[in-house]
């Protein structure tokens, strides 16, 4: 028999029990759709996640002051030290040749009030390299100018909800404003950035990161951002920044540096093993629809006996057999497996529009393990009632009708 | 014809096919246990999270500085201009139904004993450790009392710490170095393990005034409050945010109560408990296709066998019941089986990784029962139905 009198074989056994057909493409379906939709969306997860994070900035490197030698905990985020990281720190940094840029940053919370409008917020101090660090962008006006670094200076540049809350419908830039007792001239306002993994830039005041730290009367740093010229400098220039402080610090090394690769690693590791045993759970599905597929193979051999007797009294092989029914169940399967993505695709399209700004995305990947899952579950499932068809004795069958 | 009678007969037809029948019921069996096992996790760490946050007592309050703070952390934390005191701490331990008041500084320090040293947690609090956060003194004492203002000079370690810096002897009465300074050990405590990924055992607890001399600060971080069980938290509040208003003049402070996070805490876990159990509902679905399936087929197989008892007499409805009995009979079967196979796979987990939380949901285990039921019932009627309507001349003829 050739391939095409296979195929046109079982299509006409499928056809003859239309029913019972798309009941199993149902199931089979049902099945593909979850895996479909659940890979798409921890995929689809991942991307945002590790697109935001990337999106921080390029080749960053984040000292925080303080070093724990608590195996496997967090490192010290918010914690405070006995000694600061200082400007002088920072400036220190700048001796390492693998360094592009360093925005050090304090950060604190203070009333920022404007002719009896009052709204607390948070206060973050930097220098105009936070703007190249951080890829910021400006709606208007103009960021904090490039200057030493430990001068004060009553300038800052406002993030947009706080232009929209103070300044509703007038032009902010050039206007005075009050944080806690202090007078700032607005210099620019900040493009919408939206949320940022738990930094908002609308909610902000950035100001010169000297004046900060007088505000808040202080000599220390929250953290330094620091920007290397190339990824290959990275871990060249955290030994260096590991090398200068201690040097600073009296030969203590008592700073933690996080790259901006091993956060965006450790959330990419997490949420792929997130997808796969979201996608496997839902998978069990596909198992029971095999078992699905197995149990109406084999009613369709035994109902099909006598014409299984009858093909091999004609001379069908033991293997030509097995074939007619694997090609039946593997047709079926894939029926199944097609609806399934397209069902599953529709349903991503509808949730897309709902949720515009969550991109999904369906990784072709998943697409093509979804068919060869279900083909592969077709055929270990499918096998065992064709070989019961292939073994049957000619005369037997035949005897059954 | 009995109701006995019928699922009998119900029953002899599933053994009779029994290859088809074990099938039909493994569909099920896998999606029930599924849903049990996957439910049974959620709800696991259901129990774990909130006993994770009620090791605290359920009757705290925590006081932030900065009005912005939501569960995160806002800019108020780290510095801010309108510092939250010891003072205010004080005054605030002095209100009626409150118990006692925790002013909080967490920092990273270098601890050095004569030899040994090791980079780890400060954290600056009051004497109100051991009854706020139900941690118990191992040996020795924990800071003295009625010395927030100007304390002296002692230190309490964390069990890790005790080790990893006095090995075998006892740090009772030693001095450490903090930072720059100096303290005398005092106690140390006892083994508390991980919370929240933050381990409480490598810490060493000094007095707050001492920790915001070191770190050169002049508010707290935090202050916890442990109130009266038996008062109503809005007063507490309320009582909280008059006095706080009363000292700086303004509302410049967040307060969060235990039973806020809680309650947030049990909805999200909740939502994720069911979240798991739709994910193992899939697989009851398909199975449920199974049984429709295998209805389908046994329908179309019988026609003569329906003849023949319609034609000695068996009622319309007679059939109908016939037909959705055994497909109730497949269901609950391999309902019952998956519940077994369920619950066993649950205990094995318990048995094999203890440290994985898992706890058996009752009510989501009643409920795959009966959805295992309503499948029966569902599945199994359009073909009932379909074998009640043929007529008994032609479904006689059939063969």
């Amino acid at each position: 028999m050739m391939v095409r009198d296979t195929l046109s074989f079982s299509w006409t056994a499928i056809k003859t029990q239309p029913l019972r057909v798309i009941l199993i493409v149902l199931a089979m379906s049902i099945g593909i759709t979850s895996v479909t939709i659940l890979t798409a969306l921890g995929e689809s997860a991942r991307l945002y996640i590790v697109n935001e994070f990337q999106a921080l900035g390029t080749n960053l490197i984040i000292v925080l002051p303080g070093r724990t030698e608590t195996t496997g905990g967090q490192p010290p985020l918010f914690g405070a030290t006995p000694r600061d990281l200082t400007l002088a720190d920072a400036n220190a940094l700048y001796r390492s040749h693998h360094i592009a840029a360093i925005a050090p940053i304090s950060v604190g919370a203070a009333p920022v009030s404007i002719r009896g409008l009052e709204r607390e917020v948070t206060i973050l101090g930097s220098t105009s390299a936070l703007r190249r660090v951080r890829h910021l962008s400006l709606s208007k006006g103009h960021f904090l100018p490039e200057m030493d670094i430990d001068r004060t200076l009553s300038i800052c540049v406002i993030g947009q909800t706080i232009k929209d809350e103070l300044f509703a419908r007038q032009q902010a830039v050039g206007q005075w404003l009050r944080i806690n007792d202090r007078r700032f001239r607005v210099i620019g306002v900040l493009a919408s950035e939206g949320q940022s993994i738990g930094v908002d830039f609308d909610d902000m005041v950035i100001v010169p990161v000297a004046s900060a730290q007088a505000l808040f009367n202080t000599q220390s740093l929250f953290r330094i951002l620091v920007e290397t010229k190339s990824k290959e400098g990275m871990y060249k220039a955290v030994d260096d920044i590991r090398e200068l402080i201690k040097l600073r610090h009296e030969g203590e090394d008592d700073v933690t540096l996080i790259t901006q690769d091993s956060v965006v690693n450790t959330f990419d590791e997490i949420l792929v093993a997130l997808t796969l045993t979201v996608a496997s759970i839902a998978s069990i599905s596909l198992a029971v629809a095999g078992i699905l597929v197995m149990n109406v193979m084999w009613v369709s051999v035994t109902q099909r006996t006598a014409e299984i007797g009858l093909l091999k009294a004609l001379g069908a092989t033991q293997r030509q057999i097995l074939w007619l029914f694997l090609t039946e169940a593997a047709m079926v399967s894939i029926a199944g497996a097609l609806s399934g993505l397209l069902l599953g695709k529709v349903i991503l399209l509808i949730l897309q529009v709902s949720y515009p700004e969550f991109p999904l995305y369906l990784p072709m990947w998943a697409v093509f393990s979804a068919l060869a899952v279900a083909l592969l579950t077709a055929l270990i499932f499918g096998v065992l009632p064709a070989r019961q068809a292939a073994k049957m004795n000619a005369v037997t069958a035949l005897n059954k009708r | 014809m009995q109701y006995f009678d019928i699922i009998n007969l119900a029953y002899k037809t599933v053994i009779s096919h029994k290859l088809r029948s074990i099938l039909t019921a493994l569909g099920m069996v896998i999606g029930i246990a599924s849903v049990i096992v996957l439910t049974s996790i959620g709800r696991g760490v259901h129990a774990f999270v909130l006993t994770e946050f009620t090791q605290f007592g359920t009757n705290l309050i925590a006081v932030f500085p900065g009005k912005t703070t939501t569960l995160g952390l806002s800019g108020a934390t780290i510095s801010t201009v309108r510092p939250l005191s010891i003072a205010d701490a004080i005054s605030l331990g002095e209100l009626e139904n409150i118990i006692a008041a925790l002013p909080l500084v967490q920092g990273n320090a270098r601890i050095e004993t004569g030899k040994k040293q090791r980079r780890t947690t400060v954290l600056g609090v009051g004497a109100a450790v051991p009854e706020i956060w139900k941690i118990k003194v191992a040996r020795g004492r924990f800071l003295p009392k009625n010395e927030q203002a100007n304390p002296r000079a002692f230190a309490v370690l964390g069990d890790k710490l005790a080790a990893q810096l006095f090995a075998k002897t006892s740090p009772l009465g030693q001095r450490i170095r903090i930072g720059n300074d100096r303290y005398r050990v005092l106690g140390v405590m006892e083994k508390k393990g991980q919370m929240m990924g933050f381990d409480m055992d490598d810490t060493v607890y000094i007095p707050t005034a001492k920790a915001l001399e070191m770190f050169n600060r002049e508010s707290v971080m935090e202050i916890d409050l442990l109130y009266n069980k038996n008062t109503q938290v809005k007063a507490i509040e309320k009582q909280i945010s008059n006095l706080l208003q009363r000292r700086h003049g303004r509302e410049d402070f967040s307060i969060i109560t235990q039973d806020q996070m809680l309650k947030s805490m049990d909805s999200i876990l909740n939502i994720l408990t069911l979240a798991v159990a739709a994910l193992g509902g899939i697989s009851l679905l398909v199975g449920s296709v199974g049984i429709l399936t295998i209805m389908t087929v046994a329908v179309s197989e019988r026609i003569s066998e329906i003849g023949l008892l319609r034609a000695v007499g068996a009622e319309k409805a007679m059939i109908f019941k016939l037909f959705l009995s055994e497909a109730l009979v497949l269901s609950v079967i391999g309902g019952v089986i998956g519940i077994f196979l369920g619950i066993f796979i649950v205990q094995s987990i318990k048995f094999m990784v203890p440290g994985l939380p898992v706890q058996l949901a009752w009510g989501y285990i009643c409920t795959a029962f009966i959805i295992s039921l309503l499948i029966g019932v569902i599945a199994g009627v359009i073909p009932a139905i379909k074998a009640a309507r043929l007529r008994p001349l032609e479904a006689l003829r059939s063969e």
